[in-house]
C-alpha cells in the first residue's frame, strides 16, 4: 500500500517539473504548447548522450541548458512572431513542431528503447517505514519539491516574479508599465522548455526511453493544467500529485479501469469547473 | 456558402462520379488503385474533421474516436452475429452520429484550445480501452472483420477488388461533398456560422446556438464514421491504431494544409499527403518532419490553406466559408 503512495508521489513530482513549464508558457504566451511533452522527450535522450559521455550530474545541468537556449529561440523566432494570431493557431504550429521533434529524436536515437542507469550515488534503498524504496526516487521526489517551492518563491519575492505576475494578468499594461514583456516572456518560456528538459533527465532513469513517451506525459499534464486551472502554478502543483496519487492507487484498486481514471477527471473538471479547482487567472 | 448554383454543382457531381468510374476502369495498376482508394478513404475523414472546423471553429484532436469505433462496431456485429452487414454498417454511422450528438451537446460549450485539450483526452481513452481490453476485440492485436459473402447484394469478389473499392469510395466522397453543399447552404449552415463567428451576438439576435454546434459535431462525427466503415472495407481490419491520437492529428495536418474555406479543402490536403508520401519513396520514413513543417509553413504564410490559395490564384471569388484555423474562435 505505501510503496503504491510513495510511487504515486514520483509520479506526480515528475508531474510537477512538466506542467509548471507548460503553465508559465501559457501564463505569458497564452500558448497551450503540443510539443511540450517533445521537448521533455528532446530532454531525456540527450541527457542519455551526455550522460553516456560524462555522468548524471553533468547529464542534469547540460541538457536543461540546452532546452532553455532552445525555448528563447523558440520563443524569438516563434511565439513572439505568432502573438497577434489566435491562439487556435499557434497551438497547430506547436503541434507541427510536435511532430518535427519527433523525427528528429526517432532519427538521431533511434526507435527502440534505451535505459539511462540511477547514478551510482543513489544507488541504494531506504526503509521507508518498513518498505525498502530506490534512493533515486526519493530524489525526484525531492527535485519536484525544489521545483515548486523555488518557483513559488521566486514568483512572490522577485522583483522579476513580480513582473511575471503582472504580464501572466495583463501583459499590455504590464509593458506600458516599462516593463520589456518581450525579453521577459523569452526568459519565461526558456525556463519553461528548461523544466521540460530537467523533467526529462530527471525521468530516464526510472522511466525507459523511447518514442512514445512524449504522447504519454503530455496528454497526462494537459490533465493536470486542465484540472488546476490553465495558467495557475499552484493549481497544477495540487493537481499533479492527486493524478500521480489516483494513477498509483488506481493501478492497485481498480486495474481494468484505472486508465479512465484520469481523463474521467479532465471530463468533470472541464464541464462542471471550467477554470479549474484553482480558479484561473484571468 | 458555396456560390456555386444548384445546377453547376449537379454538373460537377456527374462529373466528378464519371471521372471516378473512368479512373476505376481504365488504371489497370492494384498498387495505385489501392493508393488512390487510401488517399480518398482519408478524404473523407478529413472532410469530418473540417467540417467541425469550417461551421464551429473548433478544432479536435481526438476523432480518431469516430474512425476506429465504426470499424469496431461493424466488426463486433459481425462478429458476434448480431445483426447483417449492411445493418451493421448503418447502426456504426448512425449510431456513433447520434452518440456524436448527445456528446456534442456537452462539448461544444468548452470554448477553443481547451476543446482540443478535451477531445484528445476522450480519444485517448478510447485507444486505451482498446487496446487493454481482451477477448472479442483482441487488445492491442486488433480484430478482423468478417464480411459476409454478399453486401447489398453484390457478391464480395467482386466488391473486395481494387477497382471497385476505389469507386466505392470515391463515389461516397463525392456524395457526402455533394450533400453537405446543399446542406449548408440553407439556414442550418448561416446559423451555425453566425455561431461561428460570435456566439454572443448570434445568440442576442435570437439564435438557438447550442442544438446547431452540436448537430454539427454530429454531422462531423457521422462522416468521420463513414470514412471509418470504408476503411474496415478496404482492409478488412481494425485495430488500436485507427483509434491513435495521431491518426486524428494526420486529419486534423490534412485539414490544414488543405483549407477550410472551400468545402473540398480537406480532401485536397488528404489528397496531397498521400501524393507527397508517394513521391518522398525512401524519405517517408520521415513524413512527420516534413508534413509538420508543411503545417507550420501553411499556418503561417497561407493560414486558408492550399485550397484558399488555389482559389486566390485562379481569382475565383473567395465563398464565404470558415476562414483558416479558428479566425473563429478568436472571440472565445
Amino acid at each position: 500500500m505505501l510503496i503504491h503512495i510513495f510511487n504515486g508521489l514520483v509520479y506526480g513530482a515528475l508531474l510537477i517539473v512538466m506542467c509548471s513549464g507548460l503553465a508559465l508558457i501559457y501564463g505569458l504566451r497564452r500558448v497551450v504548447n503540443f510539443a511540450h511533452g517533445s521537448l521533455y522527450m528532446l530532454g531525456a535522450y540527450l541527457g542519455y548522450s551526455v550522460a553516456l559521455q560524462s555522468n548524471f550530474w553533468v547529464a542534469l545541468l547540460v541538457a536543461p541548458a540546452i532546452m532553455a537556449a532552445l525555448g528563447v529561440a523558440l520563443d524569438r523566432w516563434g511565439f513572439r512572431l505568432l502573438q497577434d494570431r489566435d491562439p487556435l493557431s499557434v497551438v497547430l504550429v506547436t503541434f507541427g513542431l510536435l511532430l518535427v521533434i519527433e523525427d528528429m529524436v526517432q532519427t538521431v536515437w533511434g526507435k527502440s528503447n534505451l535505459s539511462v542507469p540511477a547514478p551510482a550515488a543513489l544507488q541504494f534503498s531506504v526503509d521507508l517505514l518498513g518498505t525498502p524504496v530506490p534512493a533515486y526516487r526519493i530524489g525526484v521526489i525531492a527535485v519536484g519539491a525544489a521545483v515548486a517551492l523555488g518557483l513559488t518563491m521566486w514568483l512572490r519575492l522577485s522583483r522579476a516574479g513580480l513582473f511575471v505576475r503582472a504580464a501572466s494578468t495583463d501583459p499590455v499594461t504590464t509593458a506600458m508599465q516599462g516593463v520589456n514583456t518581450d525579453a521577459l516572456s523569452a526568459f519565461v518560456v526558456g525556463l519553461g522548455t528548461a523544466l521540460a528538459g530537467l523533467a526529462g533527465v530527471v525521468a530516464a532513469p526510472f522511466l525507459s526511453l523511447s518514442p512514445s513517451m512524449s504522447a504519454d506525459v503530455i496528454i497526462d499534464s494537459f490533465v493536470v493544467v486542465v484540472v488546476g486551472g490553465l495558467g495557475s502554478l499552484a493549481g497544477a502543483f495540487i493537481a499533479a500529485m492527486v493524478l500521480g496519487l489516483v494513477q498509483a492507487l488506481g493501478a492497485v484498486w481498480m486495474p481494468d479501469t484505472s486508465v479512465m481514471l484520469p481523463f474521467l477527471l479532465m471530463v468533470g473538471i472541464l464541464l462542471f469547473k471550467p477554470a479549474g479547482l484553482a480558479g484561473s487567472r484571468t | 456558402m458555396s456560390s456555386l448554383s444548384v445546377s453547376r454543382l449537379m454538373m460537377l457531381t456527374v462529373l466528378a462520379l464519371a471521372l471516378g468510374l473512368g479512373v476505376s476502369m481504365l488504371v489497370g495498376s492494384g498498387t495505385v488503385l489501392s493508393l488512390l482508394t487510401q488517399a480518398t478513404i482519408y478524404a473523407v475523414f478529413a472532410l469530418g474533421v473540417g467540417l467541425l472546423l469550417r461551421q464551429n471553429g473548433m478544432v479536435s484532436f481526438g476523432h480518431a474516436l469516430y474512425f476506429g469505433s465504426a470499424g469496431y462496431i461493424v466488426a463486433i456485429a459481425l462478429q458476434t452475429h448480431a445483426m447483417a452487414a449492411e445493418w451493421a454498417i448503418l447502426v456504426a454511422v448512425l449510431g456513433l452520429t447520434l452518440f456524436g450528438f448527445v456528446i456534442g451537446l456537452v462539448i461544444v460549450r468548452v470554448p477553443g484550445v481547451a476543446f482540443g485539450m478535451l477531445t484528445l483526452a476522450v480519444g485517448q481513452m478510447a485507444y486505451l480501452t482498446a487496446s487493454r481490453s481482451r477477448g472479442l476485440t483482441g487488445g492491442a492485436d486488433g480484430m478482423s472483420v468478417e464480411w459476409p459473402n454478399t453486401l447489398f447484394g453484390v457478391s464480395s469478389n467482386l466488391l473486395f477488388k481494387p477497382a471497385s473499392l476505389m469507386l466505392i469510395s470515391w463515389t461516397v466522397l463525392v456524395l457526402l461533398l455533394l450533400g453537405l453543399a446543399l446542406g449548408l447552404r440553407g439556414r442550418f449552415g448561416a446559423i451555425t456560422e453566425a455561431a461561428r463567428d460570435n456566439e454572443e451576438r448570434a445568440r442576442f439576435i435570437g439564435i438557438q446556438t447550442l442544438v446547431p454546434r452540436a448537430a454539427v459535431y454530429a454531422l462531423s462525427a457521422g462522416v468521420t464514421a463513414v470514412a471509418g466503415v470504408l476503411a474496415a472495407l478496404n482492409t478488412g481490419f481494425v485495430s488500436p491504431e485507427a483509434l491513435h491520437w495521431s491518426l486524428s492529428g494526420v486529419a486534423l495536418m490534412m485539414v490544414v494544409v488543405g483549407g477550410t474555406r472551400v468545402l473540398w479543402g480537406p480532401a485536397l490536403g488528404a489528397a496531397i499527403y498521400f501524393l507527397a508520401k508517394d513521391v518522398l519513396g525512401d524519405h517517408a520514413q520521415h513524413w512527420m518532419a516534413i508534413f509538420g513543417t508543411a503545417l507550420i509553413v501553411v499556418i503561417v504564410f497561407a493560414p486558408e490553406g492550399l485550397s484558399g490559395l488555389l482559389n486566390r490564384l485562379l481569382g475565383l471569388k473567395p465563398s464565404g466559408g470558415a476562414g483558416h484555423a479558428g479566425s473563429a474562435s478568436a472571440h472565445h
